[in-house]
């Protein structure tokens, strides 16, 4: 996994960012969920610019940019691109900037939703808008915290990784397996229709074993088998089109990538 | 092996008496299903259980287990953190008594003892208990459907009493503490044979008898009916995380919030994760669900025989129902079955 490559020897703490692009700024409050552990991960690095703390500019020189949301103008895909120059990793953080998330909904038809909202007078302050993408569709992107939102101590983990390296690799089974070990019984013997199939394990089945069904927060996993997962799904009586429909809350960039969009 | 006959109604107190030193580990109801669980009454328990959810494999090797603490900044080990409590699994099923000592005899391998197993080994008693199969019970083609060496005890259930099976003096003393405990007559002997009669007349006849498995799998290794399963796995590990003997698992660290401590942790990991066999430069071994799925069958069918000579699937069933899309030893077995039935395939 990759480290920071110091620009200095001397021993500095490194320096973060957090950008927020389109979101709903659910993650980087569900970070100060941590509460008592806060100083103790803050006192780690130096906290270059959090928009959620301070009204100061952005600097121009930081070592690590934690981005929070989705893509959806040409002004936060430069944003997006610079902060890629000048940071040594970048750390995508919850659906929106994982996978498109909830703004990615738009993304077969940005102009037309726009037009549903403002009519034909979209405002200047929307600025130049394009179709939502996860920021891995602009820039390489070294560590993703999945899910809506982030779990924040899953933040502090690859924080942490991406600070010191890690031992660790974000699986690409999907969440039946994790659920299984939580022996909470399957919500499709319920007759709920889950997404757990096909979505990327790693958050520990947290809704289905609250009883919801999983609605693919943390993302399509890219070794899922949505063809298998679907004819099950139908199989226990849940139209192929409705599945598609649940996947395409956060999967709909996936879904369009595939040619599975519409 | 001793036996010893005790009424039914003397099973409360038996377990009554394990509860004053351990913690007492038993099949409970959880919804339509059944879990193994820790309980603090008989009545919680419910001995006539077709199945578990899971298997009692999670009281040996837990899903994640913290094999030591660290300090970061002094790079050293601060503590190895012992979370072994006396316990006994009650009514465990002949199956995974079977299952246990496949995971007994990898993990106290001599050549890698396991210490953080042996530890858990150690400090557990098994008391079994007879089953009557569910329709996914095949361990009689593979072998289980007896228990041998394994128990602290065995309960076999005839009629209103149970014929006890007697393998350690500790739990020999509990019994004879908490119990009336009689020597078996000629009655609970006729009793107990027709009890196993019954049993063996109850497993699901679809599932096929199919002898010479491991020559099977070697011979079949590259036919089409491996794309097929591979086609639909969902690449999920549920099988995994269910079943008795898949033992195989991951060692990761994890920092405490401020990264100056840590623990060392083990978590399940297993053969049908996509990212199992990938290596360091990227390079995964068995890419494909395909090769992934059959790598699975060849360690449960045909490899951990040529180490440990017995099957390591010992038939419980349990991944043929976690399974969503039909992968299974089953799955296998039917496979082996229309071969030779039908020149089409
Ligand atoms: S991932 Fe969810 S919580 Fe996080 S910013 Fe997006 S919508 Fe909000
Ligand atoms: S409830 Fe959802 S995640 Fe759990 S086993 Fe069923 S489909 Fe998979
Ligand atoms: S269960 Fe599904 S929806 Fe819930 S947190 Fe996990 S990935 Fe997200
Ligand atoms: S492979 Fe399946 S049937 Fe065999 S022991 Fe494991 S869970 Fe049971
Ligand atoms: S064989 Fe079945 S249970 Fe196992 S990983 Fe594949 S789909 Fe999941």
């Amino acid at each position: 996994m990759s480290e920071i490559e110091r620009v200095t020897d001397e021993p500095c703490a490194p320096r973060v960012v957090f950008i927020g692009l389109a979101s709903c700024f659910g993650c980087q409050i569900n970070i100060t969920n941590i509460e008592k552990h806060l100083l103790q991960v803050l006192g780690q690095i130096e906290l270059g610019y959090w928009q959620l703390t301070s009204s100061e500019p952005m600097p121009d020189a930081f070592d690590v940019a934690v981005i929070e949301g989705a893509v959806t103008t040409e002004e936060a895909a430069e944003t997006v691109r610079r902060a890629r120059e000048r940071a040594g990793c970048v750390i995508a953080i919850g659906a929106c900037a994982a996978t498109g998330g909830i703004p990615g909904m738009a993304a077969p038809d940005i102009t037309g939703c726009a037009a549903a909202v403002y009519g034909d007078a979209v405002p200047e302050a929307c600025g130049v808008l394009r179709a939502p993408a996860p920021v891995s569709a602009l820039v390489d992107v070294d560590f993703t915290v999945s899910c809506c939102p982030v779990d924040p101590f899953e933040f502090v983990r690859v924080l942490d990784a991406a600070l010191y390296g890690s031992n660790r690799l974000a699986p690409t089974s999907v969440l039946c397996g994790q659920c299984a070990q939580g022996e909470g019984g399957c919500l499709y013997k319920r007759g709920q229709m889950c997404l757990g199939l096909v979505t990327r394990s790693g958050c520990g089945a947290k809704c289905p074993t609250l009883g919801r069904a999983c609605n693919g927060c943390a993302g399509l996993s890219p070794d899922a088998n949505v063809g298998a997962a679907r004819a099950f799904a139908a199989s226990r009586g849940h139209d192929p089109a409705r599945f598609d429909e649940a996947l395409r809350m956060f999967n709909t960039v996936a879904l369009v990538a595939a040619g599975e969009g519409e | 092996m001793l036996y010893r006959v005790i009424d039914r109604a003397d099973v409360p107190s038996l377990v009554a008496a394990f509860m004053e030193r351990y913690e007492v580990v038993a099949p409970v109801r959880r919804g339509e299903k059944y879990v193994f669980e820790a309980v603090s009454d008989f009545d919680e328990i419910a001995l006539d259980y077709p199945t578990t959810i899971a298997s009692p494999k999670k009281y040996f090797l837990p899903a994640t287990e913290t094999l030591f603490a660290f300090d970061a900044r002094e790079n050293a080990v601060t503590d190895y953190v012992d979370e072994v409590r006396p316990r006994v699994l009650f009514g465990v099923h002949a199956c995974d008594i079977n299952g246990i000592m496949n995971l007994n005899s990898v993990f106290n391998d001599p050549r890698y003892p396991d210490p953080y197993y042996r530890a858990h080994e150690d400090a557990t008693l098994i008391v079994g208990v007879s089953c009557t199969p569910t329709d996914t019970c095949f361990c009689h083609l593979m072998d289980s459907e007896e228990a041998r060496p394994g128990y602290d005890l065995f309960l076999n259930a005839i009629g209103d009493r149970y014929l006890v099976s007697i393998g350690s003096v500790t739990a020999a003393n509990i019994l004879e503490s908490a119990c009336d405990v009689r020597e078996a007559t000629d009655a609970d002997r006729a009793a107990f044979r027709a009890a196993t009669r019954a049993r063996q007349r109850a497993f699901n006849p679809a599932i096929p008898d199919v002898q010479e498995i491991p020559m099977l799998m070697d011979a079949f290794h590259e036919d089409a009916f491996w794309d097929e399963l591979g086609g639909r796995c969902l690449s999920c590990n549920a099988c995994a995380s269910v079943c008795p003997t898949c033992y195989c698992f991951d060692i990761r660290d994890t920092l405490d919030p401020g990264a100056e401590t840590g623990r060392r942790e083990r978590v399940w990991d297993a053969c049908t994760s996509p990212q199992f066999a990938m290596v360091a430069g990227g390079h995964n071994f068995r890419a494909t669900p395909a090769a992934r799925v059959r790598h699975r069958m060849y360690h449960k069918l045909n490899g951990f025989l040529a180490t440990h000579d017995r099957s390591l699937c010992v038939g419980c069933g349990r991944c043929a129902a976690a399974c969503k899309v039909d992968i299974s030893p089953i799955a296998v077995l039917e496979f082996f079955e229309r071969k030779g039935a039908d020149d089409g395939e």
